[in-house]
């Protein structure tokens, strides 16, 4: 009943960002081969595959982060809102702006907790005063379910912080900019289960505003909080659709074998 | 016995003592090794360690001690009429030892000794040949203190060999009636390292200390002579060769920081941004060339500096700016040797922090790049923030450079100890003048002298006080951000 409401929402959403026929190369090795991709706005996407078959490496050309690697190379035409965001007319940091990212390992900034929400929104101005600046890093810090544990020691250090709570800071401090897109490689590899729940829960409520794309391990989560799902094998797109029906209909062997645990 | 032949005999003893401990642990299990609690060398090892290392501890602490002792006996056999008026007993002493030196040389070389030990003059002109110049003739009483200085060294050497040679056997005799199959020599000798590595450590320690307590006591016999407030107080330093010279310390701190201050300012900002640069920007083979181009700044003498400073930078400044300002036309002054200076320590400040930067994990400019900062805010609000602590020690090991300096200062600055603010003007620093106090014509006992003592240990707390301070500043910070 949810999935089939889910399903037709899905179909009536536009495209945020398209790729066609992705290539990413790391000096000889070719990473990520032809890859097509549309991520609908509004909407969750997830990535599963084996350890090493390119997922992170396909997230983090979507906002350019590639660019920081010397050795890597980008073929290929990926657009965001129909702009290629490959053309040299385009900023990486104003895109990077607009296409939020959560990594895999936490990585605060050697600053306060409060200073680490808060230097997005002031690098990019968008806030007028402290009053407004101190709104925003409390709900961000309220949605990345971390402000009751928090809300005592704003000014203490970030890397003080759990892991787990170190993660959710950086959720925290990624959805402060209020991108248009988010990306989420593996948020929920060092947080407990509970942590777990309520970063899902944040996901499935960013999805009203905006659209994320998230790396998983976990069957489960991908199965739990998105609506489309993406395959991916040793640097091919094997299957990408619904995620209702990738898990219980999967039309590539591959696909099958992996969701059954049989490969991976 | 000498010393050389001492020490092989012991080492020898050491690798006999390898040998039989090794052996002797394999015969006790009849070569079933696997009886033994450690492998076989272990046990030949620490008997090997227990034999050489307390015997050559005891040959170092023993020539530490020597001198003392048997110089004390040979002093009081110098008559009192026999120290020239003006020279210290320490002066003859050293020509007491120059002689015994001597003698034992000209022996040595086939000399008939006898003769020249009864007639003195006869002597230094024997002693001359041979090139070795005393500063004061020879008396009766100080060749008696000679000839009892060589009887003393020679019995103490005697005695050396044989309390030396005597430990070693006993350090063998011990460490083998130890060995029996339980007997733990892995851990044993794992623990003997352990002290080794204490001692080390602890011979750096000691000398530190050695060094602090030589200043301080001639410090002490300094302010003896000469009334510490004014030391500390006054603001003149004008030393007079015949006494009643003023020794404020003041002109000559405020030279060290200033010219050390104009250092800094130069070094810091060339230095981090060079840092920066080659951390951040440069790609490989830029900073391939790049960096080893201004490491090798640090090796250039800073005599060759100082010439830079005396012929170029002194009176490019005077003709450019100083005497067009109307600030005076000197060519040594604080600026000529603070630039130079400041150029001398830069590769202190961006090698450093250049391996410092470069240790900031990748993963947080990743988490500022990917919110959508600029590279340069991100260096600015994240990898510098990071990166604090070692750049402030990067700008410590600078500043100690800058106020340790003392050839680009004598070049540079000039030798003459003021009290001003205008740069452009001749100061002088405490390095330079403690060469100076020391390097001069007057008696080593007299405050002239003496200052210099009081100077170094004055410097000596200056980097000290400095370094204390880097301190609280690193761990305050790290207290907020770790
Ligand atoms: N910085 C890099 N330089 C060179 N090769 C890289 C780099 N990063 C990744 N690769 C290679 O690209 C391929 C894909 O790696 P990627 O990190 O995208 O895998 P992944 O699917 O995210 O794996 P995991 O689930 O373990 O995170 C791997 O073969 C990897 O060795
Ligand atoms: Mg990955």
């Amino acid at each position: 009943m949810k999935d089939q409401r889910l399903e037709t929402r899905v179909d009536t959403q536009t495209i945020k960002i398209e790729a066609r026929k992705a290539q990413v190369y790391y000096g000889t090795n070719h990473a990520i081969k032809d890859v097509d991709v549309d991520i609908l706005d509004k909407t969750v996407t997830a990535f599963i595959g084996p350890s090493g078959c390119g997922k992170s490496t396909f997230l983090r050309c979507l906002n350019r982060m590639n660019d920081t690697i010397p050795s890597c190379r980008v073929e290929g035409r990926i657009t965001l809102e129909g702009e290629d965001i490959y053309d040299p007319r385009v900023d990486p940091v104003q895109l990077r702006a607009r296409i939020g990212m959560v990594f895999q390992k936490p990585n605060p900034f050697p600053k306060s907790i409060y200073d680490n929400v808060a230097y997005g929104p002031k690098i990019h101005g968008l806030t007028r005063n402290k009053a407004e600046l101190d709104e925003v890093v409390e709900s961000c810090l309220r949605k990345a379910a971390l402000w009751n544990e928090v809300k005592d020691r704003l000014a203490a250090p970030g890397t003080g912080l759990s892991g787990g709570q170190q993660q959710r800071l950086c959720i925290a401090r990624a959805i402060a900019t209020s991108p248009e897109v988010l990306l989420m490689d593996e948020p929920c590899s060092a947080l407990d289960p509970i942590a777990t729940a309520q970063v899902e829960e944040l996901i499935d409520e960013l999805r009203s505003q905006f659209s994320v794309v998230i790396v998983t391990h976990s069957m489960q989560q991908a199965a739990r909080v998105s609506q489309r799902t993406a395959f991916f094998h040793l640097g091919n797109l094997v299957e990408f659709g619904e995620t209702g029906q990738i898990f219980t209909n999967p039309r590539d062997p591959r696909t099958e074998s992996y969701i059954s645990g049989r490969i991976g | 016995m000498s010393l050389g032949p001492l020490t092989l005999i012991i080492l020898a003893l050491g690798l006999a003592g390898y040998l039989i401990g090794r052996r002797r642990a394999i015969a006790q299990v009849a070569g079933d090794i696997r009886k033994l609690h450690s492998l076989p060398p272990f046990y030949g090892r620490i008997t090997a360690l227990l034999t050489v290392v307390p015997a050559l501890f005891l040959i170092a602490a023993w020539l530490l001690a020597e001198p003392a002792f048997i110089e004390t006996k040979a002093l009081s056999l110098i008559a009192a009429e026999d120290i020239p008026a003006g020279k210290s007993a320490a002066l003859v002493m050293a020509d007491v030892r120059r002689v015994a030196d001597g003698v034992a040389r000209l022996q040595d070389s086939g000399i008939e000794i006898a003769p020249l030990l009864a007639s003195p003059s006869a002597l230094k002109t024997a002693l001359n040949g041979a090139a070795i110049v005393l500063e004061t003739e020879p008396t009766v009483s100080t060749l008696a203190a000679a000839a009892a200085l060589r009887d003393a060294l020679a019995s103490s050497r005697f005695a050396l060999s044989i309390v030396a040679l005597l430990l070693a056997a006993l350090g063998l005799g011990f460490a083998l009636s130890r060995i029996t199959p339980e007997y733990r020599a892995r851990n044993a000798t794992e623990r003997f390292a352990m002290w080794l590595l204490v001692a080390s450590s602890l011979v750096a320690v000691l000398t530190t200390v050695g060094i602090v307590g030589s200043l301080l006591f001639e410090t002490i016999h300094f302010f003896q002579i000469y009334p510490a407030a004014d030391f500390f107080f006054s603001t003149e330093w004008n030393p007079q060769f015949r006494g009643g010279s003023s020794l404020g310390l003041w002109p000559l701190v405020w030279g060290t920081l200033y010219v050390s201050a104009i250092a800094l300012v130069v070094a810091v900002p060339i230095g981090l941004m060079s840092a920066i640069y080659l951390a951040e920007y440069a790609s490989r083979t830029t900073r391939s060339w790049v960096k080893p181009a201004i490491e090798i700044l640090a090796g250039i003498p800073t005599i060759v500096y100082g010439l830079f400073a005396l012929i170029t930078v002194g009176p490019l400044l005077r003709d450019y700016f100083a005497a067009p300002l109307g600030l005076g036309n000197s060519s040594s002054s604080v600026m000529t040797a603070g630039l130079v200076m400041g150029i001398m320590v830069i590769p202190f400040v961006s090698s450093l922090s250049d391996d410092i930067i470069n240790a900031v994990p990748q993963s947080l400019r990743d988490g500022s790049l990917g919110i959508g900062a600029t590279p340069s805010e991100t260096i600015r609000q994240v990898v510098i923030p990071a990166a604090l602590p070692g750049i402030v020690g990067a700008v410590l090991l600078a500043a100690s450079r800058a106020i340790g300096e003392t050839m680009i200062v004598v070049m540079g600055a000039g030798a003459a100890a003021k009290l001003s603010l205008n740069p452009f003007e001749a100061m002088t620093t405490v390095t330079v003048k403690i060469v100076s106090q020391l390097t001069g014509d007057t008696e080593f006992a007299s405050p002239e002298t003496l200052v210099a003592f009081a100077l170094g240990l004055t410097l000596f707390t200056l980097t000290l006080a400095l370094n204390i301070l880097a301190l609280i500043i690193v761990r305050k910070y790290r207290e907020q951000y770790e």
